[in-house]
């Protein structure tokens, strides 16, 4: 009983701060996305709320608190407030699986560094993550909006054609770690990372990730200078804040799977397990920065396209590689 | 392939040919005589043009419509306004040769046009402006001066800047050809033609005003609309004069909540594209410095719904207390079709009395004459101006309707006649004959003819398209019904003699093709004294309908006296319970013309103060608010529909009223702007009599005709006709005038059954002898025109204090 | 060669980025430092005067035709000379999106944009400007037009008068 209790305490405790320094992250990332790419145009970026504009996010939030709850005429009300938080708490679940440290003793218990020790976790991840998609399209289509609705529908096709390619360049990893948790995954890589062994299914896997946050050059459901936004044209205030939010804990997010699969977790010499996540991580998400400062957004066609012509059969071929491979080798 | 149907072919011996040619690669048939220029225009090719115009047609001077035609004996450059269609024929417009010509044509139009266009009225809807932009002339290159021209006053309508001619002669072709005007016209030679007066002076036509639509660019603009608006700023819509019953289309135009002018609009049916002065500078009614704006009870300003709540409660407890007559629903002829319709329905919804619709009593019954006997035989004015013979019969159409005036001068144009007998000295800008007979005389005539009126049905037979012009006013009742007898009698199985009747207000036929044909006037039912509440819809019988004094004592009985009205007339003032209502203007509805022609306005403006009052010629206050000052009437059809809470639609309201009155069937289809479509004939026949009075001893015939300004209320209360306002004088012939010893611009007193009168005496030698002639207008408001036959006693008024 | 040009596109950018990462921004820090604006900078809007000091504004219409946001509004009235003047003028700064399409519009170039663009406010209505805050008492660029000079009505000079003017007519001449 009083086990189950401080397991069920510990948990808490893991979720909290997992909850906190996810949430600061993904502040901290926005402000951090604004500097380095101000920077990379020459810029500044935030300046100007607190020592070099480190306390922009919470004047970002204040703000957005204090603005207005806008619900468009003849919107779907529910579903319009609902989307949003779809979005985030999507992203969120995610992480319930992912290890971000080996096994501790804390006060003698044996505690593992993530929420949920799933031994089906790829599956839970791909599963939860591919709901992410339901905020986007509700919110696009509950506010009865043009923009909002094409934004919609470009965010639905596009998550439906790169969800296949991203669950089949996650099989040769499977087979490599042949188990689905992820923990274990982490602890086949003690010696090489995936990223060495199968680089093919690691730059298929990193494509799919950055098209399934919908982030440069895969924003088509947002396209500002298309769609006005896409999906969230009609959101305001915090609701548009959560969408906003969402994407940069699944920046988080996508980052820590990225490492979890491909980059050893938090296997690394000299320094401490959870530096090590933590860099990984971090490393992940400038690459996504640097991404959308370099890269222009693609065509819609051209990004049917790539998922459908290039990354489907590329990922299946390396399937069948990795399993003949790993048959000849025993 | 497109066919231009034709509008009215009236050549009927020779069988009509449509040649086909050829503009720009797209053939169009078109009816035979059209030229150039119109099949063109009906292709929808704009080919530029300024001395061309509809109603004027072509003579040829501008030299701006060039085109070329590849075919026939003399092919080469021509003018598309003079060359008549012929089968077969292939034009271009846009080739070299043309082009170029036109190009060279712009220029040396624009030779002496200043460049003063920022600061020109015409700026915005500048046929020239369009014209050489289209004509692709750009830049001057003579060098040489411009020439200039000193400008005439032309009184307080109309504004002249001669620079900016181009000598395209429309002017003058309108002034004196079309309106027949006598005082302005063409002066000077070679490049130093003038168009204007002798010397300066007000414009004396009556239609004046459409220089400022037919001048092509800004030689002649609109003094009262001076510097006032741009045309694309203005907020216009199609809309019909309210000022008499021809129900001529014109566009008025407003901003800032500001009625600013009134242009013409274009019926072929009705007023082609002309109006008369009355109605475009008679338009100051709307913002009247005196209209009321505010609901009001005793003396307490309320809002509109509680005004209607108190009226509603007054009318349910007069039905309860004292029966179905206790309330008295008054409608109007210058109130909408659909105004008139609602008093109906009000009436049937609280349970009271059928209302009365017109004040008047006996206009009313004349208007119901020309509504229902006459209703299979009304002729347009496009009728008038087809016709080769007119009789016209106890009209003054200058002061009644001004544009059959305009109608008849067309007709007479083209080799037609037109017969006038009338007492009084009608003037006509045509030749006519003019008979003058007293209105005893008339009656006589109609009845019983005698060797003149046999004479005069002789030439109704023998005319091929005879129209009867009947002067509801004068003849009254017994009067139209012989006329009737008359025209049916000239009628044969190969066409029909058309009557054009001459009403009074802008919807005298609606009122009267709306209105049940036993109902007792206006007097009687409140003489009876069981009318406890009288409603007033847009009426003042004060000054629209006659024995006013009958009419005050009689609403000493009444205990609420509601008055819905946006004149400043006396019984507004009046009023136990006051509703501000909206003029035609600021309205939709719908109104019917002399000839049973429905006639859809559509709203301008919006009921406000404008800013030149709120603002006092300052810029728009500085405080927001999103109430508009003043902007509280309300349509009466929509105050109605309040009272009895069915808001609808117009076009719901329309479709109602179609299956109300059968006769409206065509109402719903009918669009602003329109020609409008005629009320189906009338099946029923209501009988009206009239009873001549017997002439006293030593009496003359009382005359009251309208005066050519300021008799009906639209023109009273718009300041902008006050230098056309003439004051009432008593007109007597010359003989008359002997025999009593009086003399020209003595006073004297005249004895009327609705009053005495002393005026200034003048002589009239035009008109009918033992009539005593008096012109109704603001000066003497209890003259009513039309009340029938009366007789007065003139004695002499001393001299002045 | 198209495989190599695909890859090097795809790369050149990050290069360029990377590098900009250590350049130095080329911001301008606004309120404390300011930039020195180009001559023909547009910004707030003035009401010019000829050159003999009367306005210019002859009160046409057409700069208010030409605003894309309706931000001009104004009245015509006459003078006693004939001559063609606003009664008032408004111009909307809170609307106004300094596109400079109403001084292109102005035929008598009235009205013309200065470089003073520090606008912003938190009144709105004291961005709200009538004539007399228009109003300046230079001529603003094209000193020597004046627009009465050249139209022909008679104002600045009687009638025939003007350069290249002919002078009236008499119309009574029969003459050939």
């Amino acid at each position: 009983m009083s086990e189950s209790l401080v397991t069920l305490a510990l948990i808490a405790v893991k979720l909290g701060l997992i909850f906190a320094v996810i949430l600061f992250m993904a502040a901290y990332l926005v402000l951090a996305e604004r500097k380095i790419l101000g920077r990379m145009q020459l810029r500044y970026g935030p300046n100007r709320t607190g020592p070099f504009g480190l306390m922009q996010p919470l004047a970002d939030v204040i703000k957005l608190l204090t603005k207005e709850d806008f619900v468009p005429a003849r919107a779907d009300k529910w579903l319009f407030l609902l989307a949003p938080g779809i979005t985030a708490v999507t992203a969120l679940l995610v992480f319930a699986v992912v290890p971000f440290g080996p096994t501790r003793e804390i006060f003698g218990q044996q505690v593992p560094l993530v929420v949920v020790d799933l031994n089906i976790g790829v599956l839970y991840v791909l599963g939860v993550s591919s709901m992410a998609v339901y905020g986007v399209v509700l919110g696009g289509w509950a506010s009865n909006s043009k923009y909002s609705l094409l934004g919609g529908v470009r965010g639905l096709s596009q998550m439906i054609s790169y969800e296949l390619s991203l669950g089949l360049s996650l099989v040769p990893v499977i087979m490599m770690a042949r188990s689905f948790s992820l923990t274990d995954i982490v602890m086949a890589q003690q010696n090489l990372p995936f990223l060495l062994l199968n680089p093919v299914a690691f730059g298929v896997f990193f494509i799919c990730v950055l098209a399934e946050s919908n982030r440069i050059p895969f924003d088509l459901p947002e396209a500002e200078n298309e769609l006005v936004g896409g999906f969230h044209t009609e959101y305001s205030g915090m609701r548009f804040g959560l969408f906003f939010v969402g994407e940069y804990i699944n920046m988080v997010v996508l980052g820590s799977l990225l490492t979890v699969f491909f980059l050893g977790g938090w296997h690394g010499p000299w320094l401490p397990p959870l530096a090590w996540f933590l860099i990984k991580v971090l490393a992940v998400c400038a690459m996504f920065i640097w991404i959308r400062a370099s890269m222009p957004r693609l065509r819609y066609d051209q990004l049917m396209n790539l998922g459908w012509k290039i990354l489907l059969p590329l990922s299946l071929l390396n399937i069948l590689v990795t399993g003949a491979v790993l048959l000849g080798w025993g | 392939m497109i066919t231009l149907t034709a509008d009215i072919v009236r050549s009927t011996n020779k069988k009509l040919t449509m040649p086909t040619l050829t503009i720009d690669n797209q053939t169009i048939t078109v009816p035979e005589g059209k030229t150039i220029l119109e099949a063109a225009e009906a292709l929808g090719i704009v080919v530029p043009h300024f001395c061309y115009h509809k109603d004027l047609g072509a003579v040829g001077s501008c030299r701006m419509c060039a085109v070329t035609v590849h075919t026939g004996p003399m092919p080469g450059l021509k003018m598309a306004c003079l060359i008549p269609v012929e089968e077969g024929m292939v034009v271009t417009t846009g080739d070299d040769a043309s082009a170029t010509f036109r190009e060279r044509v712009g220029e040396w139009l624009m030779l002496n046009h200043p460049h003063d266009c920022p600061v020109c009225d015409e700026g915005g809807e500048c046929q020239l402006q369009e014209m050489t932009i289209s004509s692709g002339h750009g830049i001057r290159r003579y060098k040489g001066d411009k020439g200039t021209y000193t400008n005439q006053d032309l009184g307080p309508y109309v504004a002249q800047e001669m620079n900016r001619c181009i000598q395209c002669y429309r002017c003058a072709r309108t002034y004196k050809d079309y309106c027949g005007g006598r005082d302005f016209g063409v002066m000077g030679s070679r490049n130093r033609v003038f168009f204007g007066r002798f010397k300066d002076g007000m414009l004396e036509s009556d239609f004046s005003g459409n220089l400022v639509d037919v001048c092509p660019t800004g030689v002649f603009t609109d003094r009262t609309f001076r510097f006032k608006s741009r045309s694309w700023d203005l907020e216009q819509a199609d809309s019909v004069c309210p000022h008499c019953a021809v129900g001529c289309a014109t566009i008025p135009g407003g901003r800032l909540r500001e009625l600013q002018r009134v242009c013409s609009g274009d019926n072929p049916q009705v007023n082609a594209s002309f109006i008369c002065d009355r109605g475009r500078f008679g338009s100051g009614y709307a913002s009247h410095p005196e209209r009321p704006r505010q609901a009001r009870h005793k003396d307490q300003n309320i809002s509109v719904e509680d005004a209607l709540t108190l009226l509603e409660s007054q009318i349910r407890t007069a039905v309860q207390q004292h029966g179905p007559e206790a309330v008295l629903l008054l409608g109007s002829d210058r109130a909408s079709l659909e105004t008139n319709w609602l008093l109906q329905r009000t009436a049937k919804h609280f349970g009271c009395r059928v209302p009365v619709l017109n004040a008047h009593a006996r206009r009313h019954q004349t208007a119901q004459i020309a509504a229902f006997d006459f209703s299979d035989r009304l002729a347009s004015l496009e009728d008038v101006r087809n016709s080769d013979l007119v009789l016209v019969f106890g009209v003054d159409p200058l002061a009644e309707a001004p544009l059959l005036a305009l109608a008849l001068r067309q007709m007479v144009r083209k080799q037609g006649r037109v017969l006038l007998y009338d007492p009084r000295p009608v003037e006509l800008p045509c030749e006519f004959d003019h008979q003058a007979f007293s209105p005893a005389g008339l009656q006589e005539l109609l009845e019983n003819g005698g060797v003149e009126g046999r004479h005069l049905r002789d030439l109704l037979g023998q005319a091929q398209r005879p129209v009867i012009v009947a002067g509801a006013d004068l003849l009254g009742p017994l009067g139209l019904q012989s006329l009737h007898a008359w025209a049916s009698g000239a009628s044969n199985a190969e066409r029909s003699c058309q009557v054009y009747p001459v009403l009074a207000g802008a919807n005298s036929f609606g009122t009267a093709l709306l209105s049940l044909p036993e109902q007792d006037d206006l007097l009687t039912r409140l003489e009876s004294g069981k009318v406890k509440a009288l409603i007033c819809v847009e009426t003042d019988p004060l000054l629209e309908a006659p024995h006013g004094e009958r009419f005050s004592a009689a609403l000493a009985q009444v205990d609420n006296l509601v008055v819905m009205d946006y004149l400043p007339t006396p019984l507004s003032t009046n009023a136990g319970l006051f509703i501000p209502t909206c003029p035609p203007v600021e309205d939709s509805g719908t109104f019917i013309n002399n000839e049973g022609r429905l006639r859809r306005f559509r709203q301008v403006i919006k009921p406000g103060l404008s800013l030149a009052r709120t603002g006092a010629g300052e810029h728009p206050s500085r405080e927001f608010t999103l109430i508009t000052p003043g902007g509280d009437p309300l349509p009466a059809a929509l105050v109605l529909q309040r009272l009895i809470r069915q808001e609808q639609e117009l076009s719901e309201l329309h479709r109602h009223l179609a299956e109300d009155q059968p006769r409206l069937k065509e109402l719903p289809t009918i669009t602003p702007g329109a020609p409008g479509k005629r009320v189906k004939p009338a099946v029923t026949r209501p009988q009206k009599t009239d009873k001549l009075p017997e002439q006293p001893a030593g009496t003359f015939q009382l005359v009251v005709s309208p005066a050519r300004y300021g008799s009906d209320l639209f023109s009273r209360f718009a300041a902008k006709l006050a230098p056309r306002l003439t004051s009432t004088r008593l007109y007597l012939h010359p003989d008359d005038l002997f025999e009593r010893g009086l003399k020209d611009g003595e006073k004297a007193v005249v004895e009327t059954d609705f009053g005495s009168f002393r005026l200034t005496v003048a002589s009239r030698p035009g008109m009918a002898a033992g009539c005593a002639l008096v012109e109704n207008n603001g000066d003497c408001p209890q003259l009513i025109p039309g009340a029938g036959l009366s007789y007065c006693h003139i004695a002499p008024g001393g001299a002045d204090e | 060669m198209h495989v190599v040009r695909g890859i090097r596109g795809t790369l050149q950018p990050f290069w360029v980025t990377l590098r900009n990462m250590f350049r130095k921004p080329v911001t301008v820090q606004y309120p404390e430092e300011k930039q020195q604006l180009p001559e023909r900078y547009r910004a707030r809007l003035i009401l010019t005067r000829d050159p003999d000091g009367a306005e210019r504004c002859v009160a046409c219409h057409l700069c208010s035709a030409a605003c894309p946001v309706d931000c001009i509004s104004m009245q015509a009235v006459e003078a006693e000379d004939g001559r063609r003047y606003a009664a008032w003028f408004r111009i909307n700064f809170t609307r106004c999106i300094f596109c400079g399409l109403c001084t292109e519009a102005c035929p008598t170039l009235a009205i013309q944009v200065t470089a003073d663009f520090e606008l912003a406010g938190r009144d709105l209505l004291k961005l709200v400007y009538e004539k007399e805050d228009l109003l300046v008492d230079h001529c603003g660029t094209n000193s020597n037009y004046n627009f009465y000079r050249q139209s022909g009505i008679g104002v600045s000079a009687p009638r025939g008068r003007n350069p290249g003017e002919a002078p009236p007519a008499d119309v009574k001449d029969l003459m050939p």
